[in-house]
């Protein structure tokens, strides 16, 4: 492939923007209301999945009003010493192209290591507060615990899954101007299986359509089984009918999936696989074991405990079985989808009894046991305070 | 738009807080304890503190009133309340804690107060950072650690400490608030409902108006039938179903039960662990196999404590039950 057709081919505008226009407009406000010292936060954060447009939407605003872009991104070491060179000096000096401005970026936050990176977060938040210049933060989830402190002092911007009938008006768009004659269909399916994420289309598109003038509906349909998750089965499988601890392990490390996710997997479904009591007592006793050790190895970056939670997950996983292996259909981790769909939410929930802790005098732990179960009641009863519908009442909605 | 833009005031909304006394005149027991926080305030001056009693026995009042008598109006530019529980890290010790004790108080107070709330939920590792901290910042701050169990509180520290032991309210004393509380607030209570509340609160002034504020909310004349309806829903009854559900070997509905709570309520894994301990001794069951689970609770707590996630250890937990359910 040639130059990325996400880049050949990007929207050069505000106005060219498919998907997410509202939240680029209200990016350039705030950058504006910046500029003239009118914003009422130090910083604006933009939150959303990967291919929504948050890095496009930067880039347009500062070509829109001839600033000087400052990035730093999850390719930059982002140390306390790298933060301070490269974003430091630029929050204090003016342009040296001759621009209007400068603007300064923080792209793919989330990629941000606590090792490698040693620093960076507190050498970013010291910038938002001296810079004099703009300060712009992505990040694909705002409500990993790292980023708490950010969340209060930045202005956020949401940025949503963009949806399939915008994405395929973009690739129309894009086939046109590459010369492929592309079957709606084809746009369709393509657009489907991106979920959302712009970048990825494109990519697909440029992938299936680069050099051939004829896009047809069949050329997509060949290119798309989902082979990870046909794989993901067969990995299952291999694991639950293993005889020996060996032979599961061996069956775990043929996952094209990263070790969490296999261990979710094997979560999800050790209740499919076993339906008498004590063998899926037992499963799940030895999968509690790994669980502790890959929580030592995460917090503590022991990675050599690895191996023992492996062993210990599948290996007990195999073992729990008293007699023959049984065909059992395996099931994708639905839980973890529920668990991610709502972490926003909960997110806000925790906020709320943060909040609530200070102004009671109590920990969180007790506003959640000994005081909420009570405003419940009083809420019930119509007369208590709202304290949890409060959070969603937002902008007089 | 953040949620307390649309909120009530905490403090007029929640009885807790807006009866909770102001001054250490207020108090209306623990005697001993205020007499001599009181010459404390005479004297403005006073050591570090370790105020440890059962819940809802006043010791986080007992240290706000001490502020506010010292300190006055202003109390809150020296005056920091930290819960362990919360912030129970060392980090919290090495910035926070640190960083409030190591400056001079403002305006003409003699030194600022840090309380350290639930700080038998700090880990030994915290502790001993806060150890040379309550030394080294002796003339700038006094630290008040309020706590359950004294014991989970190292010794260095302890005896470093002034000690007052909080006791439960004694029952006279319970009944006056309440019954002062239900004239301010205009509630008829019967002598019954006030029997009740004793009973149900057990000493614990915050569980008492929290279960009167409640039963105020459902009806105008609080009476004991209603006060024991309010103490069986609080005590999370799904988590009983939970129970019932996985003693009978449907593991995957206990299971979503579980799940749906966590989201619902925002539990921890440690929060469940505790409240389905809490419902095991009024089960339905034989006794041996309450024995069993109470077994299984304690090794869940664990490994939670450990570090195993509440995901994973809760399953094997529910599925453990089942098991030993099925007389396995």
């Amino acid at each position: 492939m040639g130059i990325p057709w996400s880049e050949r081919y990007r929207p050069k505008t505000l106005q060219e923007l498919v998907g997410n226009y509202d939240s680029a407009e209200e990016l350039m406000k705030w950058v504006k209301e910046s500029m003239a010292g009118r914003a009422e936060k130090k910083a604006a954060l933009l939150c959303g999945p990967p291919g929504t447009g948050k890095t496009l939407s930067v880039n347009l605003v500062a070509e829109a009003l001839d600033l000087e872009l400052i990035e730093m991104n999850a390719s930059d070491f982002r140390t306390e010493e790298a933060v301070e060179r490269v974003a430091g000096g630029a929050t204090l000096q003016s342009s040296l192209l001759g621009k209007r401005g400068k603007l300064i970026f923080f792209d793919e936050l989330d990629g941000i290591s606590g090792r490698e990176d040693r620093g960076g977060l507190g050498a970013i938040m010291r910038i938002i507060n001296v810079s004099k210049y703009p300060v712009v933060l992505a990040v694909n989830d705002p409500w990993d615990p790292r980023f708490r402190q950010l969340r209060e002092i930045c202005h956020m911007i949401k940025f949503n899954r963009i949806r399939t009938p915008s994405i395929v008006v973009r690739l129309r768009r894009i086939a046109q101007l590459a010369g492929v004659n592309a079957e709606d269909e084809a746009l369709r399916k393509i657009a489907e299986a991106a979920n959302g994420d712009m970048r990825a289309a494109v990519n697909d598109l440029q992938m299936l359509a680069e050099g051939r003038s004829v896009l047809r509906a069949v050329d997509v349909g060949r290119l798309y089984p989902r082979t990870q998750e046909m794989g993901i089965f067969d990995v299952m499988k291999g694991i639950f009918s293993a005889r020996t601890i060996l032979e599961a392990r061996a069956a775990a490390e043929g996952a094209s999936v990263d070790l969490d996710m296999l261990l979710q997997w094997i979560n999800e479904n050790i209740p499919n696989q076993y339906t008498d009591p004590k063998e899926r007592a037992e499963a799940y006793d030895w999968f509690s074991r790994a669980d502790i050790f890959m929580n030592r190895v995460k917090r503590r970056q022991m990675w050599d405990l690895i191996s023992y939670a492996v062993e210990l997950a599948t290996g007990g996983a195999a073992l729990a079985r008293r007699g023959p292996y049984r065909f059992t259909k395996y099931s994708f981790p639905k839980r973890i989808g529920i668990l991610s769909q709502t972490k926003e939410m909960r997110g806000k929930l925790m906020e709320e009894y943060v909040e609530l802790a200070k102004e009671l005098h109590a920990s969180v732990k007790k506003v959640k046991t000994e005081y909420i179960p009570y405003i419940e009641i009083m809420e019930e009863a119509g007369k208590g305070p709202i304290f949890r519908s409060a959070g969603s009442k937002e902008s007089g909605g | 738009m953040s949620a307390s833009g649309v909120r009530p005031e905490i403090r007029e909304v929640m009885w807790t807080e807006k009866y909770r006394p102001k001054t250490l005149d207020e108090i209306v027991n623990q005697e001993e304890i205020v007499e001599r926080l009181k010459r404390f305030v005479k004297e403005r001056s006073m050591p570090h503190c370790l105020f440890a009693g059962p819940p809802g026995t006043g010791k986080t009042t007992a240290a706000l009133a001490l502020a506010m008598d010292l300190f006055g109006k202003e109390y809150h530019k020296n005056y920091l309340e930290l819960n362990a529980s919360d912030e129970r890290g060392i980090d919290v010790i090495r910035t926070t804690v640190k960083d409030f004790a190591r400056t001079v108080s403002m305006g003409d107070a003699p030194f600022k107060i840090l309380v350290l709330d639930e700080s038998d939920n700090m880990t030994t590792e915290a502790q001993q950072a806060l150890r040379r901290t309550m030394e080294m910042y002796t003339s700038t701050c006094r630290f008040i650690l309020a706590c359950n169990y004294y014991t989970k509180i190292i010794e260095p520290i302890q005896s470093r400490c002034a000690f007052f032991r909080f006791t439960p309210l004694k029952p006279e004393d319970v009944k006056a608030r309440v019954k002062y509380i239900c004239d301010m607030e205009g509630v008829e209570i019967t002598p019954e409902g006030l029997e009740a509340l004793v009973y149900i609160g057990g000493g614990d002034l915050r569980k008492v108006i929290n279960t009167l504020q409640a039963a105020a909310a459902i009806g105008s004349k609080v009476d004991d039938k209603v006060i024991y309806k309010i103490a069986g829903r609080v005590s999370p009854k799904e988590l009983r179903l939970v129970l019932e559900k996985a003693l009978g070997g449907d593991f995957s509905s206990a299971r979503n039960e579980v799940m749906r709570l966590i989201m619902e309520y925002g539990l921890s894994g440690l929060d469940v662990v505790k409240q389905i301990h809490r419902e095991v001794l009024w089960l339905d069951v034989d006794e041996r196999l309450k024995l069993k689970i109470i077994d299984l609770l304690g090794e869940t707590e664990y490994r939670l404590l450990e570090g195993g996630s509440d995901e994973v250890q809760l399953n094997a937990l529910i599925a453990k039950i089942a098991m030993v359910g099925r007389g396995g």
